[in-house]
């Protein structure tokens, strides 16, 4: 063999996508050198695939601007102004600052901001390792707006992701919907992308496709019938479904019956739940119901009995409804007409696709988190859900669609079982830790794999309020992004294809991410790096064997789907999860909610008001615009061309999409006397934006849109999140975690002539 | 009867991606991709059609039409394009001296001036893959699963069968070229 000549290829994989997307990747190698990558094979050829981002990976590997080595601040921060320094100086000076800050503020004070778990697990893992270890605070990816949709999901069906539910079957059925609502998502551009080819498939096969989204999407381009809903309002246009569907009676009686709270009776006086216990009956704590043989109440578990699901009872002396009663009564209030008005749907559409689905034989709702980045995104994912579920289009049994969770990071905890784990708060949280110490001072935060300050809410509060307040910051990153430049201590960090990963992604596969070449200049994976300061806190013992030694961990941890998965087998391609239901095994999967159903009526959040889905008006999204100093909606959507901030220093996707601009509507853009290409600024009282403004029918009247992902030094002042606030909504953080609200921004737009004048 | 590869583009699966004008760039280093995706009937990229919300957005992606007739072949003075007897018309760059009247003989725009080379260049449905039995890149690389590529002398093949049994269309056939590159075109929306 020549050797120099000869290409080897090997097979990886790219996890950018907060890794469910992550693509197989066939690296082809000569030399040292990687000189392309294709998309690599799966046993099913559905899931052979790549996108231009992934593509455009050897850009990002060989960009001339990569971090070389690690770098120390000199002069202000922020400025970029960095000297080089040696590995040993780096982390020496970083273990020596964070024992320091230890000492005098304890071990939670030092943070550990990381990025979406998916992207990685090992590299992942081992700050979680050094978290735990340290007993140090983990500052949780899923405020970063991903957070919402976990909070509604977790109240209606006590799970943590909805997916399975709403649309499992679209990966498991070998038939199709016959009507599929994408609501609130793009997965024609954005995650979750490995959807678009199962929607389209249904399509082919006959669905109907209806698309929900204020922004007229590649998706939306697919679509029978798109509906141009307003920002913030899905909540009230699930409500206008669902008095459709009750007025024409067309809701699932027996699946309500058998998997839901629907027939369970609410007193009228508290909201709670109407108990045995509260009218003498055994069994304490159960749910009652009433039975229309005997034309009484009873327990839930009582046999034979034939529970009412609507209707307004009076048990020992107190008044009942059965909890779908009260969700019929809250939809009454919602009628086509008022539904309309709210949410900028038709009347005529709102009837016509709640009359559809009413009686179709089989919708699938496809959902993620685009429309619950939003002040109440929580509950409209619940009055989402809730419309599946009254209507029975909800798999509440294993049907093979059933997603596993095998993201298991346990291995990576308590791995001294004499200490507590490590302390956990979510990323608004750190805000209030970071500036007025609550619950407890936050000193210094180590950022990985997440450009913080180009990505999290309201940037000036960042640099003006929250960093002035750090004694520490050290940043991971391959590039100088807007994020890097505030740190004391920056380190280099490999690309994808310089170091190994577990990705246990698509599903149902698990794949290897393997090294195909050495990491160049300095640059050293997240692990090694975790690994050095590890020696220096005197915990080497728990990070022995690199990359591969916690890949091992994860595969040796008995989770049941990786049985028989050995990382020698990853080698060879991808390889199926264990423990997969099978298509025809039907079983019931018992909610984790309290009350094992699905809770279209949540006892815990009555105190809040929040009992039912019920519409709320948006924080800041102006519904009235003629009342409002800022009239237009603002949202984020996201690009085809970048993965949030990732790409966004791409020369050859920079050729198709060179800069930052504002989508607006020709009616306001007219209103506004602004014409396309104009430069504009775009502001709030937080901040104004400044770039151009693009005039396109895309954009609903009344909403303005600036994709997501762009870095801050690419505006010509602002950025997207300089106009978005940190608010945490006191519910979200109850439930789960509070989320931001990207979506939920008033804006006004301007000539930007007209300022300077 | 003689192989006559060709492709079918089903602008219902095509999401305007442009991962093909990308793949194309990698396997083939032009210039510019030479695969290229035009939102149709529109002045910019991916920008609708309509007023809000009664729109419509299709992509239409461009390439070498690889014709039966192609008018490449005839202009070029040099004799650099050959029409392959399996179908796909190849234009070999050391053999253009960059005149340019290929690029005003082609009706369709599919031929790309490099200007760094000061040659002519274009999809020549990469050849060097299909010899060796791969699909073309952009083929394998397209996300919508939208690009299909077959012999479609072979009436069993899957591209002859969407030609014949489902509407498609070539571009400016008024030209006479004969298009190797069919388009299915995106199906009407039904109503609720």
């Amino acid at each position: 063999m020549s050797g120099i000549e000869e290409i080897r290829k090997i097979r990886t994989v790219c996890p950018a996508h907060c890794g469910i997307d992550a693509c197989g990747i066939l690296a082809h190698v000569k030399g040292d050198r990687v000189v392309k990558v294709a998309p690599a094979d799966f046993p099913n050829p559905r899931y052979r695939r790549i996108c231009l981002r992934g593509l455009s990976t050897l850009e990002v590997t060989y960009h001339p601007d990569r971090l070389k080595y690690p770098m120390k601040r000199v002069g202000e921060r922020g400025a970029g102004n960095f000297e080089r320094i040696s590995w040993d100086e780096a982390l020496d000076t970083i273990a020596e600052k964070f024992q320091a800050i230890a000492a005098k503020y304890d071990w939670p004070a030092v943070a550990w901001v990381l990025g979406g778990p998916g992207a990685g697990t090992t590299k992942f893992g081992a700050y979680l390792r050094l978290a735990s270890l340290t007993q140090s605070t983990r500052v949780s990816a899923w405020g970063y707006g991903d957070s919402a949709l976990p909070c509604g999901s977790r109240v209606l069906f006590g799970s943590q992701f909805p997916y399975a539910f709403l649309f499992g079957s679209l990966f498991s059925s070998p038939s199709a919907p016959e009507i599929l609502v994408v609501w609130g998502a793009n997965p024609g551009e954005s995650q979750p992308l490995n959807l678009m080819r199962p929607i389209m498939d249904a399509k082919e096969k006959g669905a109907l496709l209806v698309v929900i989204d204020p922004r007229f999407t590649v998706t939306a381009s697919k679509a029978d019938v798109y509906l141009g809903v307003k920002p913030g309002t899905d909540t009230a246009l699930a409500l206008g479904l669902m008095n459709v569907i009750f007025r024409e009676n067309l809701q699932g009686e027996a699946f309500i019956q058998k998997h839901t709270v629907g027939p369970y009776l609410v007193r009228t006086d508290t909201g709670e739940f109407l108990r045995a216990k509260d009218i003498g009956l055994q069994d304490g704590m159960d749910y009652i119901i009433w039975d229309i043989v005997s034309e009484s109440p009873r327990s839930r578990s009582t046999a034979n009995v034939k529970p009412a699901t609507s209707g307004t009872y009076t048990v020992n002396g107190l008044e009942c409804k059965t909890s779908l009663q009260l969700l019929m009564e809250l939809a009454a209030e919602y009628p086509p007409a008022r539904t309309a008005e709210i949410t900028g749907v038709s009347p005529d559409i709102v009837t016509k696709l709640a009359l559809r689905i009413g009686s179709a034989k089989s919708v699938n709702f496809v959902t993620h988190m685009g429309f619950t980045r939003t002040y109440h995104g929580d509950i409209s994912l619940r009055a989402l859900g809730t419309v599946a579920t009254i209507t029975g289009n909800v798999r509440a049994t294993f049907g093979g669609g059933h997603l596993p969770a095998v993201l298991n990071w346990k291995p990576f905890l308590h791995t001294d079982p004499k200490k507590p784990s490590y302390s956990r708060l979510g990323i608004l949280q750190l805000y209030d830790a970071v500036i007025s110490g609550k619950p407890y001072p936050v000193r210094a935060v180590w950022f990985s794999f997440i450009n913080f300050l180009n990505q999290c809410a309201d940037s000036s509060k960042i640099v003006n309020k929250m960093f002035p307040e750090l004694e520490f910051i050290v940043s991971t990153d391959l590039f100088m992004t807007p994020t890097a430049r505030y740190a004391d201590i920056l380190l280099p960090v490999c690309s994808y294809l310089e170091f190994s990963d577990l990705i246990p992604f698509p599903y149902p596969y698990i794949q290897l991410q393997e090294k195909v070449m050495a990491p160049l200049y300095e640059s050293k994976s997240d692990v090694d790096i975790a690994a050095g300061l590890a020696n220096r806190l005197g915990l080497s013992e728990y990070f022995y064997g690199g990359e591969d030694g916690f890949i091992d961990l994860i595969l040796d941890s008995k989770d049941p789907s990786l049985e028989g998965i050995t990382r020698q087998k990853l080698k060879q391609g991808p390889m199926p999860l264990k423990f997969l239901p099978k298509m025809d095994e039907v079983m019931d999967i018992p909610f984790s909610t309290p009350s094992g159903k699905i809770e279209i009526y949540s006892e815990k959040l009555r105190e809040v008001g929040q009992a039912l889905p019920v519409f709320l008006k948006p924080l800041e999204t102006p519904l009235k615009p003629e009342e409002k100093k800022y009239p237009l909606a603002f949202i984020q959507g996201h690009s085809r061309f970048r993965t949030h901030s990732m790409y966004a220093n791409v020369a050859s996707l920079l050729k198709f999409n060179p800069e930052p601009v504002v989508e607006i509507n020709p009616q306001d853009a007219q209103e506004r006397n602004i014409a396309d290409e104009d430069t504009v600024t775009v502001f709030n009282d937080r901040a104004r934006t400044i770039l151009k403004a693009r005039i396109t029918e895309g954009v609903r009247p009344g909403v303005v849109n600036i994709s997501e992902g762009w870095w801050i030094d690419q505006f010509k002042e602002g950025s997207v999140n300089h106009l978005t606030h940190a608010v945490i909504n006191p519910v979200q953080e109850k439930i789960y975690e509070p989320n931001m609200h990207m979506n939920d921004v008033a804006v006004e737009v301007i000539k930007y002539q007209e300022v300077e004048s | 009867m003689k192989k006559r590869l060709g492709m079918v583009i089903d602008q219902e699966r095509c999401i305007g991606c442009e991962a093909c004008t990308v793949a194309c760039k990698i396997e083939n280093h032009g210039i510019e991709g030479w695969i290229r995706v035009e939102t149709q009937n529109v002045l910019r990229k991916d920008t609708p059609q309509g007023r809000f919300p009664d729109l419509r957005m299709n992509f239409l992606p461009q390439l070498c039409n690889h014709c039966q007739n192609p008018p490449c072949v005839d202009a070029c003075p040099v004799e650099a394009f050959t029409k392959r007897k399996d179908g796909p018309v190849i234009l070999e760059d050391e053999k253009c001296d960059g005149c340019r009247i290929c690029l005003e003989a082609c009706p369709y725009d599919a031929i790309i001036f490099n200007q760094e080379k000061e040659k002519a260049e274009k999809c020549n449905l990469c050849a060097h893959r299909i010899d060796q039995g791969l699909e073309p890149f952009c083929v394998v690389c397209c996300e919508g699963q939208a690009i299909l590529i077959g012999n479609l002398n072979d009436p069993a093949s899957r591209i002859s069968q969407l030609v014949s049994k489902q509407a498609t269309f070539q571009r400016n056939p008024e030209k006479e070229t004969n298009p190797s590159v069919y388009y299915r075109p995106p199906k009407q929306p039904r109503d609720l």
